[in-house]
């Protein structure tokens, strides 16, 4: 601690505490006036309402936003000790969206009797959450990268999940939705009695674990040869992480940022030992977040509702993400462990053969197949007959060029980002796709699906743009692409929330187009991004050559001076077109963009132009038996496609990962 | 695809001209005016299908049982009364109401809300869609439903039948209006509330169905503060705490548990209304329904308050 850098996070929480001074010397200032600050803190006089309203909902929020940052940022800090990863945090692993998802549907369906296992059940939530991305991710070449991208693969799954109990009890849609958004309003000292425990107690076992921690940011190999029982002990501390977390997810519901934000900073600045890095991660995360809380509170009651915390917080803490970037040295693994990590779990010729035959036998069953709640049933011939066919190819074929379009736009990503687990969706293009339209629906009435669809568009190629400018300059330019995608889809994920919250009527309609669905397609649609996408295939394929180049990192292409290749550049924008074309048809999520292209390179289609015809293979494959679950499986009621599809892309990278044991 | 689709649809006109030719000397067709334009029936509907539970219990009342309902289990848990009738056909989630079941219940009508106008198209193919807005933030609600009421009778071919409803609607709200005035005493005034959780409320404003209704019963409000697209205001409960001195009714459905944290927090035993005990209790009525529910509210409200407070 001698060092000059050292210096800086001392300063840094000193202005912080200061500026939490300010705040609650504002808050206290009426009482302060009237020399009742002591009376007000300790025993309001009951007559007075804004003694009352004091004593009873500003404090325990102050208390609350204090414990809940500090509980988060303590958690994001061991997570990130633990998995040696300056981006792992309780909400980027999935813990948050574990947790969350848990408590919906404990909320929503368990019998009060049941209501003593809520915290269990909140706390197996986070759990296995993070057990799922810990398994996509272990015995990887880039484990730090990896770790990341399957987090965000498991926290758009577990969200779209959490939407989709919400939209079968839309009732509650309301209350729920405001709970997810992280809301921090209190009505007396309770939830403060139920985390301050727990927080504590966390804080206490994660802080003496923190010795043997210091062991264990020196590597496995060091850390065991120490003696230290390092399976143990970092399953402890994680353990310890989930628990704060899911005790801060019960009460205030979802903060995200201060975990992750805080402590990379905070290391950042200089911390490198663990014990001074928790210390500090505990009061600099409480004093972020009374101060963030602060800053929400004064727009509260604007528009006649409230906003919630934690999606402001997220809108706070995604643009640290990307300074964090700048300073984090995330090094692109050795491409060749990337690139054959994954054993061949099919070979080529059967996998193109089984696709061949489902693929026909696929479009026969969506059209001519369903379940109607009593069992199969078979399209007989009425008058109906060619209307009810004509529906269901408009949905179906949605879904399948839907797909097509994803595994060329995935495909394109993974090759030119040299990034096996790039997507379409990670870049943020899709997110951006979504919240243009929304925004256009929600806030300014736009309700034509035509206006919606430019607009859509033209979001999602502004998205691209912005990615681009944020990442120039970087030698690994395609990695930090996708975490600055990442960090963009954060950004844009909490400004969903906050128009969601606000939307009024339509937000059932918004949220199941959010999951991906085909309902509100029609012909006209599917055909043009048909033919976009035909086209768009056509011109990858006849660049295969310079593509499979671009994928070994030995293109000579002129460069942009943006760190990447006018090429790199070009295709980007190819895949950025597909996916905005995708998102228009059917919503922004599917990880068919994912999977197509890992599950083809996995197989053999080595090559760029084998690589992209076995992607739109698997893409619309997996799509078309999406879609057809999605409408037939629990019947009336339809899901939506892009949830099933995404269900599928986790079993599929879960089975990968069990495989490679 | 489309060269067949407008193939099949001209053939169905041709068969469907020759078929109005053949008994022609009908009566005018029906014609109202709704979010797309005008609709034109050529006979009073008599299989409606309804997407939005205000529409379903304003087709039943009006005597009618609809051949297809969104959402029927939870409306049971939220419309209440009037109550379904038997053997209509399930359409799944009000969002998106399954287009092969409602073509299946043959409907010769679709009412339906702008929220989903974007499958105002895919419906059509099925049958006449009458597409009515609710909930319309610079309009009183139970104006709105009014409105709705009056179109979805003209609809049916029940123009009389709905007249006489709403007259019987607006006596009994004259009634209802006074029995809650009497009950509740001169100058008192209302607040209807919902409870999110335990620490947020909300509050129903003037345009809301509840404070459209109470306007017409010549009911006073206390709130007047800016409300939300739902028509209500959210927040802590010191949104309620400037109109304390007035009574509150809170509505229903909500969790015990929610109940029991909010009744026990301090600021919640603060208030004026809780000292001088005016909360009532509200039993489940739709908020976001049509005149059916309008008058539910005014009768279950005025039971209340004669029943005196909660607890």
């Amino acid at each position: 601690m001698t060092n000059t850098r050292s210096r800086l996070p001392a300063t840094f929480l000193i202005l912080l505490g200061l500026s939490c001074v300010g705040v609650l010397i504002t808050d206290f200032w009426p009482f302060l006036q009237k020399g009742l600050a002591g009376q007000v803190m300790f025993s309001p006089d009951e007559t007075d309402f804004d003694q009352i309203l004091f004593h009873y909902s500003i404090l325990p929020r102050l208390a609350m936003a204090f414990l809940c940052g500090a509980g988060l940022a303590l958690a994001g800090a061991a997570i990130q000790t633990v998995l040696r990863n300056p981006l792992a945090s309780p909400t980027t692993l999935g813990v948050g969206a574990g947790v969350e998802f848990a408590l919906t549907i404990f909320l929503l369906i368990a019998p009060a009797s049941m209501a003593l296992f809520q915290e269990a059940f909140a706390l197996a939530g986070g759990m296995i959450a993070l057990g799922a991305v810990y398994l996509i991710a272990s015995k990887r070449g880039n484990a730090t990268l990896w770790l990341i991208l399957a987090g965000m693969i498991v926290n758009l799954l577990l969200q779209s999940g959490s939407q989709i109990v919400l939209l079968f009890n839309e009732q509650y849609l309301q209350s729920i939705f405001m709970w997810g958004a992280g809301d921090l309003a209190q009505n007396g000292w309770e939830a403060t009695e139920f985390v301050l425990p727990r927080v504590i107690i966390g804080m206490i076992a994660v802080l003496a674990l923190s010795r043997p921690l210091d062991l264990l940011a020196l590597g496995d190999e060091t850390a065991s040869s120490l003696g230290a029982k390092v399976t143990t002990l970092r399953l402890l501390i994680l353990g310890f992480a989930v628990f704060i977390t899911a005790s801060v997810i019960s009460a205030a519901g979802m903060i995200g940022f201060v975990g992750l934000a805080v402590p990379a900073a905070l290391r950042i600045a200089g911390l490198t030992r663990s014990r001074d890095l928790m210390i500090c991660s505990v009061v600099t995360g409480g004093f972020v977040l009374v101060l963030i809380d602060f800053i929400v509170r004064q727009f509260n009651g604007l528009g006649g509702d409230v906003l919630p915390t934690g999606a402001a917080t997220a809108l706070f803490g995604a643009p640290f993400i990307i300074l964090i970037l700048r300073k984090a040295r995330i090094m692109p693994g050795t491409q060749s462990e990337d690139q054959h990590s994954d054993q061949e779990i099919i070979s080529k010729t059967r996998l193109t053969v089984i696709l061949g035959v489902t693929l026909v036998a696929g479009i026969f069953v969506s059209l001519f197949v369903s379940l109607d709640g009593n069992g199969l049933v078979f399209l007989g011939w009425n008058a109906d007959s060619l209307d009810i066919l004509l529906g269901r190819s408009e949905r179906s074929f949605a879904a399948m060029i839907c797909g097509a379009a994803l595994a060329v736009s995935g495909t394109l990503i993974q090759r030119v980002g040299r990034n096996p687990l790039a997507s379409p969706e990670i870049t943020g293009v899709s997110s951006a796709t979504a919240l243009a339209m929304i925004i256009a629906l929600a806030i300014f009435g736009f309700g034509q699906r035509a206006e919606l669809m430019m607009i859509g568009a033209a979001g999602g190629i502004i998205s691209l743009f912005v990615l681009l400018i944020l990442c120039r300059k970087f030698t690994h330019a395609p990695h930090y692409m996708l975490l600055n995608g990442l960090a963009l889809t954060a950004i844009l994920g909490a400004m969903v929330r906050i128009v969601l919250t606000r939307s009024g009527t339509q937000t059932s309609m918004l949220m199941s187009w959010l999951a991906g669905t085909t309902y509100f397609t029609n012909m006209d649609e599917v055909l043009i991004v048909a033919g976009v996408t035909a086209v768009l295939l056509v011109v990858a394929i006849a660049l295969r050559r310079p593509l499979e180049l671009a994928s070994l990192g030995t293109d000579q292409s002129v460069s942009l001076g943006l760190g990447i290749t006018g090429f790199q550049f070009a295709m980007m924008l190819l895949a950025a077109i597909l996916a905005a074309s995708a998102t228009l048809l059917v919503g922004p999520l599917s990880f068919v963009g994912l999977m197509a292209p890992h599950l083809a390179r996995v197989a053999g289609y080595r090559l760029a132009g084998g690589h992209l015809l076995g992607a739109v293979l698997i893409g619309v494959n997996v799509m078309m038996v999406a879609e057809w679950l999605a409408r037939n499986m629990i019947y009336p009621a339809q899901l939506p496609t892009g949830l099933i599809a995404a269900l599928i892309g986790t079993g599929y990278f879960l089975i990968l990962a069990v495989r490679k044991r | 695809m489309k060269t067949i689709r407008a193939a099949f649809r001209y053939l169905v006109l041709c068969v469907g001209l020759v078929a109005v030719n053949g008994t022609y000397a009908k009566a005018d067709p029906i014609r109202i005016e709704h979010e797309r334009g005008i609709l034109e029936l050529p006979a009073p509907a008599k299989r409606v299908a309804t997407i939005n539970w205000s529409f379903t219990e304003t087709v039943i009342e009006l005597g009618l049982s609809p051949v297809a309902v969104a959402d029927p289990q939870d409306y049971a848990d939220w419309v209440a009364e009037p109550k379904l009738p038997d053997g209509f056909v399930d359409l799944g989630q009000r969002s998106s109401p399954n287009l092969e079941a409602l073509r299946a219940a043959k409907p010769d009508l679709i009412i339906t809300i702008p929220d989903i106008g974007m499958s105002y198209e895919k419906l059509s193919e099925i049958a006449p869609v009458l597409e009515l807005k609710l909930f319309d933030e610079k309009r009183p609600a139970f104006e709105a439903a009014r409105d709705v009421f009056a179109k979805i009778a003209k609809a049916t071919g029940r123009e009389a039948e709905g007249q006489a409803y709403l007259a019987h609607v607006d006596a009994k709200l004259a009634e209802y209006g006074e029995r809650i005035r009497m009950a509740l005493g001169p100058d008192q005034k209302l607040n209807v509330i919902y409870f999110f959780d335990e620490s947020t409320i909300g509050i129903f404003g003037g345009t809301s169905l509840p404070g459209s209704v109470m306007a017409a019963m010549n009911v006073p409000m206390g709130f007047t503060g800016e409300v939300n697209k739902w028509g209500f205001a959210r927040g802590g409960l010191e949104l309620i705490a400037p109109y304390a001195e007035g009574s509150v009714v809170y509505t229903n459905p909500v969790p015990d548990a929610i109940l029991e944290k909010m009744f026990a927090s301090p600021m919640w035993k603060f208030m004026a209304f809780t000292r001088n005990n005016r909360v009532y209790e509200l039993p489940v009525v739709w908020m976001y329904g049509g005149v059916p529910s309008s008058l539910r509210f005014a009768r279950l409200l005025t039971e209340s308050i004669e029943n005196g407070p909660h607890r």
